[in-house]
């Protein structure tokens, strides 16, 4: 027990590092009046990877499997960053098919993270089963992902120049029946929850932010759409030809948790839009772009013509070595802006690779949330931020 | 009043929703038992493949699966016979520290390793996941692959390689062999 300057009796609570509702190993600690949070600050770091300075000692191609450690419910996300940040630096023009793949790739990520994201959060305010229902809708995406990369979360599957390997033959079966299959469910899941009376009542006017503190903030993604401004880095800053597809952004008014759970329950539904057209236009083409040395040689090739043969051990070996300058690419990752900045010193090696992350940023206005309110809503805020421990800590 | 009513409501749209997952099947199935059916590209664990025929291993000993692994879970032993021809000794995969990205896999032109379909390689130490050429060998001989043909060359030299890379590569100076055959070259190329 603690005394404040105004004479009031305080407890010390630590919520975390293992608490099931933190989503991962954040650690919170709560200076408590009664059932009031007086102070709140966000203890992280138990997740820390190094992945920063890891990559500064990593050959330009091997960094992409790290990449989809750090936000592991996106890893296309993160792989299309980095990879997008290098062939800004190289100067690389995709083929179509590329940009058709990604931007599919990319979406169908959108989808799995804010399932997995309305999962947990609606089972930390009591709704078990919609964790299990989101988690089997999940499970198509996954299970595409495994068909198309050969992993179900770890996907290391984008290239730069291009995609690792084409896409598996029945790929299109596969995404026409989550169009099928997802947007029926997704009446399902609002009818247990849009008007459910216990959700509505743990979530309106919960953990309010105004849009202009959520700019001062630096907040990015669904929690600052959640408070009606329009800033979406698809539509500001197109990047991977996100300016040839039609989708809207939807926003939301309050900035409450039910806002942001609105907001995001439509960019499902406004990806699954993305993912039809992606899929309706996918041209037919190459899927690397060519550059020797840069992008790995067929493997026919490898073995019948002699400059291939070269091009192929040097950049197992050696890596290729972007120019010299530095290079910054943003991307709308589910969680926010995700944005890799590469410092090139013109070897074969990131001088140095910072990576803006939505999660850290946007766990920074925790405190502001829920400072005043009680200790139930701080679950609810937490969850509504949608952060995942790997990308915070890097 | 009304906000019993509204409660019961919601109840009845809730239960609803939920019963009608009652009469369906399980969409889970018993583990060791039944298993799901594993997509070809499925990254499991790393084998070493042989040859169908002759039953002797494809590894070159080339050495790019090793210095390709971002995370040095390759270690390669060989020997030098009197040409100067590497002979492998030993293929060491640490199976803890594979991270299963594929790129050993991506880098070899041979077929002499591939990530197989196969998960299950727990075990009550952490140095049983060291594996050796044998064991892998083992694993791998029943793992389905297509060995990569060298294709005819053309009557005519084909024609020069249009549009050079946007950046073509420098020329850094070659990497000396390794004199003495008999030391492992540790992956220096991370």
């Amino acid at each position: 027990m603690n005394e404040t300057a105004t004479g009031k009796r305080t407890m010390i609570l630590n919520m975390g590092p293992q608490h099931p509702a933190t989503h991962g190993v954040l650690r919170v600690q709560l200076e408590l009046d009664g059932e009031t949070v007086v102070k709140a600050t966000p203890v992280i770091g138990y997740l820390h990877t190094g992945i920063e300075k890891n990559a500064e000692a990593k050959l330009y191609y091997k960094v992409i499997p790290m990449t989809d450690r750090m936000d592991y419910l996106a890893p296309m996300s993160n792989n299309l960053g980095f990879c997008l940040a290098l062939e800004k630096l190289l100067g690389l023009e995709m083929p179509p098919k590329v940009i058709y793949a990604r931007v599919l790739l990319t979406e169908l990520t959108r989808i799995a993270s804010h399932l997995v994201w309305v999962g947990t959060h609606a089972l930390d305010l009591g709704a078990m089963s919609m964790l299990l229902y989101a988690f089997r809708e999940r499970e198509l995406i996954i299970d595409i992902y495994e068909a198309v990369s050969g992993q179900r979360m770890m996907s290391t599957y984008f290239r730069i120049g291009g995609l690792a390997y084409d896409l598996p033959e029945d790929f299109d079966k596969k995404v026409k029946n989550i169009l099928k299959v997802i947007p029926e469910r997704l009446k399902d899941y609002e009818r247990l929850l849009n008007d459910n009376k216990i959700f509505r009542g743990r979530t309106i006017g919960v953990a309010k932010i105004s849009g202009d503190d959520a700019v001062n903030c630096g907040l990015t993604g669904p929690i600052l759409r959640g408070s009606g401004v329009n800033y979406d880095v698809r539509k500001a800053n197109p990047y991977c030809g996100y300016d040839q597809f039609d989708f809207n952004v939807p926003l939301g008014k309050n900035g409450d948790v039910y806002d942001r759970y609105l907001v995001r329950m439509e960019e499902i539904k406004q990806s699954l839009r993305i993912v039809q057209q992606a899929l309706e236009g996918m041209p037919e083409g190459p899927y690397q772009v060519h550059a020797p040395g840069i992008v790995l040689p067929p493997k026919e090739d490898v073995l019948s013509k002699m400059e291939s043969l070269i091009f192929h051990f040097k950049l197992i070996t050696q890596g290729f070595t972007p120019p010299r300058g530095a290079v910054y690419q943003a991307i709308e990752s589910p969680k926010g802006e995700l944005g890799y900045y590469i410092s090139s010193d013109g070897t074969n090696k990131p001088h140095r690779m910072r990576v803006r992350p939505p999660c850290f940023v946007n766990l920074s206005v925790l405190p502001k949330l829920i400072e005043g309110g009680l200790v139930a809503d701080v679950i609810a805020a937490i969850g509504s931020i949608d952060i995942v421990l790997g990308e915070v800590d890097r | 009043m009304k906000k019993v009513y509204s409660g019961i409501k919601n109840l009845i749209i809730g239960l609803f929703t939920t019963g009608k997952h009652l009469g369906r099947h399980a969409i889970t199935v018993q583990y060791p038992t039944e298993r799901w059916p594993m997509p070809e590209r499925s990254r499991g664990i790393v084998v070493l493949l042989s040859d169908k025929e002759t039953g002797e291993l494809n590894c070159t000993t080339c050495l790019l699966c090793m210095r390709a692994c971002p995370t040095a879970a390759i270690r390669i032993d060989y020997d030098k016979d009197e040409k100067g021809k590497r002979i492998l000794k030993d293929f060491v995969v640490d199976q803890g520290i594979c991270c299963f990205c594929g790129l050993c896999e991506e880098a070899c032109n041979f077929a002499a390793l591939k990530m197989a379909t196969k998960y299950e390689f727990a075990t009550y130490k952490s140095e049983d996941l060291i594996w050796h050429t044998d064991k892998l060998q083992e694993i791998g001989r029943d793992v389905p692959y297509e060995k990569p043909e060298r294709k005819k060359p053309e009557a005519k030299p084909a024609a020069p390689k249009p549009a050079p890379a946007p950046n073509p590569l420098p020329a850094p100076e070659e990497k000396p062999e390794t004199k003495d055959g008999s030391k492992p070259e540790v992956n220096d190329a991370n």
